[in-house]
């Protein structure tokens, strides 16, 4: 048993990471947050090259057949610069949900997902953190090729600017969870677009009558997808902490007050001590939670500890790097309030710590 | 996947091995021989002081049954290299065997032989101190006590003041040891000593072995505890006389061999999360027969299940934690790993035992100490639960202080965040 990154894996990981930090430093990431477009074009064509958003798709679908520790291993570079593309709504839940239903006009939106050629949403949230399909009340209406949506959906990365939408809705009254594809643009979309407090761009959408394909899935596919997509969201989580803690020990061993580095009281030390700990816990738990999934042996109440662990010790850093920082840790200017915000983010989309933690007490 | 090549950034066409966790048919069958051999093995007395352990160390002489037994098996030191009496486990079956070790409600062995100086002795023991000594670890004909604290000397253990004097082939001890675990059950000691009272007070530090704690002018004094149990022990030397052959390392070179064991004694050779989770698995139980304030039981109380859920996966964590330091991952590989180890499974068993203290409520607070003893035939006021949570979230306020207080720890921990 290795819980390493195997080589390629490793190699993967330095050459995105190379990529990163030549061209996706904080600035150039704060340069694409306040520009017009929603995400960088260029570093999205850049994915394509590397691979990535081919890497969750099978070989017969013009992928490369990558697994989720694939997956993790770059995500966590996402995370250390704060990455705004939306690779967790189009490649894993949106293209996964595509890629497993088999159906022709699905096929096609995964060869362009594949080449980087389109961006698809992915429509869940219903505004209270949605933490599980089992919560859904959207209900779609008719099926097959005439099924027919109504209802809001909320936080849909790149909801306004994407090529199509793949909506989880039930079926019909008290059915089970299926996935429908909507055209961008189509009769009775309504979308509210905004950018959310970690950058990314995202839409609240009214689907009023609108037409949908359904996607045939099961419900465990339905569940793999969303259990797959928490462990990338939380591998940028990892990542993200893992950039805070480093920064945090470094800003306390050079900032002085009272003559000497912050580092040497000892309640700043051992708020740094916290810290490290902290993201140790979580990032263990990402590595144990992500082999095991990749065994197929992950079950509900692991992708609940791990969201729920990696939601609140991110909140946990997040908050003691601020604290530590003081003054510049409240500004806008300084890398350290946006790595809080993408951590408040994580821990607030598909269900917060607090109900996971429940869910695992609940037994 | 198929391998990348960086300086194309495309897929090249290998493939290698993948991160998983596999359990292939032929370890359930070593989980059946070892769950087999748990049902039948231990004696009735074994069991019992299993269910009434309520700290680190079990009742000591079924504690020291249950280590010859094992021994017998070949299974009592999974963790050793094997040539010295490892089982030569995979990762995966020291995995399976602590999980049914778990369930089986046995008792804990002490670490102080198995977990400390043996594996310091296999470190960097003299051949002549292995040949001595690791045949009586492994068998358990010896117990070792742990000479470190002093009176003057906690956490900042390097201050220690008991001398040492070099007279011929012996050293001369005079001085005071405190918080002596089990020092009134053990036959021999390894301690640090005072050899030089030169340059930092890290340099004159001597690591010795005793070969018996029954020397002259040795005294061993039991202190009650607040469990009113006597774990702990003063040891008195005057004019104690013992070889030089015992020193492990140079004379004065003690505070590195010290730190040394330290990885063993914080990194821990014995997962603590399997053990952990079962507290949480004894709350549960308790707690569905426990009716709520609030109507229903406890168990189904929304804070109850918001709070155990909160616990159980910090205790998954330090688990996933603990399965990857077994793995060799870099994680434990950090100079911080003895610390955050040490730190993470300490502040848990606090806080299990106090949550198990919250279920029993007023059927905790009764002084039960003779039904606590093992053979006992007092029946406990409530249940067996209720016997053992308080003692156990007693004792457990030890944790977060021996074996270097956690502020120590976070202290150690933050210099290697912020270098300084």
């Amino acid at each position: 048993m290795d819980f390493s990154f195997t080589d390629e894996q490793q190699m993967l990981r330095d050459g995105v990471g190379k990529f990163l930090e030549k061209s996706y430093d904080f600035d150039a990431r704060q340069k694409l947050v306040n520009a017009d477009a929603p995400w960088s074009a260029d570093a999205w064509q850049q994915f394509a090259e590397f691979g990535l958003l081919a890497l969750p798709f099978s070989e017969e679908q013009g992928g490369l057949g990558g697994s989720i520790s694939d997956c993790v291993a770059f995500a966590e570079l996402f995370g250390k610069h704060l990455v705004i593309e939306p690779y967790l709504g189009s490649v894993m839940l949106a293209g996964s949900a595509l890629a497993q239903s088999g159906h022709a006009a699905a096929e096609e939106w995964v060869e362009k997902i594949v080449s980087g050629e389109a961006v698809v949403a992915f429509a869940f949230e219903e505004g209270h953190g949605t933490a599980s399909p089992e919560l859904l009340a959207m209900t779609a209406q008719g099926s097959g090729d005439s099924a027919c949506l109504t209802g809001e959906k909320r936080l849909v990365h790149a909801g306004a600017d994407a090529d199509a939408i793949v909506v989880l809705a039930r079926k019909g009254e008290g059915g089970p969870p299926a996935f429908y594809l909507v055209e961008a643009g189509a009769d009775g979309i309504d979308a509210r677009a905004y950018t959310t407090i970690d950058g990314r761009s995202a839409a609240n959408i009214t689907f009023n009558d609108v037409a949908a394909t359904e996607l045939e899935a099961s419900e465990e596919a339905v569940e793999k997808i969303i259990a797959d997509a928490i462990i990338v969201q939380s591998a940028e989580a990892v990542g993200a902490m893992g950039a805070l803690v480093a920064m945090t020990g470094e800003y306390a061993h050079t900032r002085k007050q009272f003559g000497v580095p912050i580092a040497t009281f000892q309640a700043v030390a051992h708020r740094l001590a916290d810290m490290k700990i902290a993201y140790t816990k979580a990032r263990a738990t990402l590595i144990y939670t992500t082999a095991l999934a990749e065994s197929g042996a992950a079950t509900p109440r692991d992708i609940a500890i791990l969201k729920g662990q990696v939601g609140k010790l991110g909140r946990a850093v997040g908050e003691a790097a601020i604290q530590t920082h003081g003054g510049v840790g409240m500004t806008d200017e300084l890398s350290v309030s946006h790595y809080h915000k993408r951590l408040l983010a994580c821990d607030t989309t598909f269900g917060d710590h607090a109900y996971h933690f429940r869910k695992v007490g609940m037994g | 996947m198929k391998g990348i090549d960086p300086d194309q950034s495309t897929m090249a066409g290998t493939t290698g091995r993948e991160m998983k966790i596999e359990f292939a048919p032929e370890l359930e069958a070593f989980r059946a021989e070892v769950a087999e051999f748990f049902a039948t093995a231990p004696t009735p007395a074994i069991r019992e002081a299993g269910r009434k352990t309520t700290s680190v160390f079990a009742p000591f002489k079924e504690c020291m049954e249950w280590h010859r037994i094992l021994y017998e098996k070949g299974w009592v030191a999974p963790h050793w290299p094997v040539e010295y009496g490892g089982t030569g486990w995979s990762v995966e079956q020291r995995f399976i065997f602590a999980e049914e070790y778990r369930k089986a409600d046995l008792p804990p062995l002490l670490p102080q032989s198995l977990g400390m100086v043996g594996p310091l002795l296999i470190d960097i023991g003299t051949q002549e101190q292995k040949d001595r000594y690791l045949p009586g670890i492994l068998n358990g004909d010896d117990f070792w006590a742990q000479g470190y604290s002093e009176p003057s000397s906690g956490s900042d253990l390097a201050s220690l003041s008991c001398r040492a004097e070099s007279d011929g082939d012996d050293y001369i001890i005079n001085g005071p040891k405190i918080w002596t675990t089990y020092a009134h059950h053990a036959n021999r000691m390894f301690m640090l000593v005072r050899t030089s009272t030169e340059g930092k007070k890290q340099q004159g530090i001597t690591f010795l072995l005793l070969d018996r704690t029954d020397y002259p002018g040795m005294e061993i004094r039991p202190i009650v505890g607040l469990d009113g149990f006597p774990e702990q022990c003063e040891v008195f030397f005057e004019d104690v006389r013992v070889p030089q052959s015992g020193r492990v390392g140079e004379e004065n070179d003690g505070w590195s061999v010290a730190k040394h064991l330290l990885k063993h004694e914080r990194g821990g050779g014995n997962a603590a999360s399997p053990t952990l989770m079962r507290y949480c698995e004894r709350a549960r139980a308790a707690a569905e027969k426990t009716p709520s304030p609030f109507g229903g039981m406890v168990a189904d109380d929304a804070v109850f299940q918001r709070e155990i859920g909160e616990l159980e996966a910090d205790i998954a964590s330090l688990g996933h934690f603990e399965k990857l330091a077994i793995s060799g991952h870099e994680i434990a590989r950090d100079p911080a790993f003895p610390s955050m180890n040490k730190t993470i499974n300490s502040e848990l068993v606090q806080r299990a035992s106090v949550l198990m203290t919250q279920v029993s409520g007023v059927d905790g607070l009764a002084r039960q100490l003779e039904t606590l003893r093992v053979g006992s035939n007092v029946e406990p006021l409530g249940s067996e639960f209720d016997l053992v949570s308080m003692p156990l979230c007693l004792n457990s306020r030890a944790t977060t202080i021996y074996a270097g207080s956690n502020e120590v720890q976070r202290d150690l921990i933050a210099r290697t965040v912020s270098g300084s």
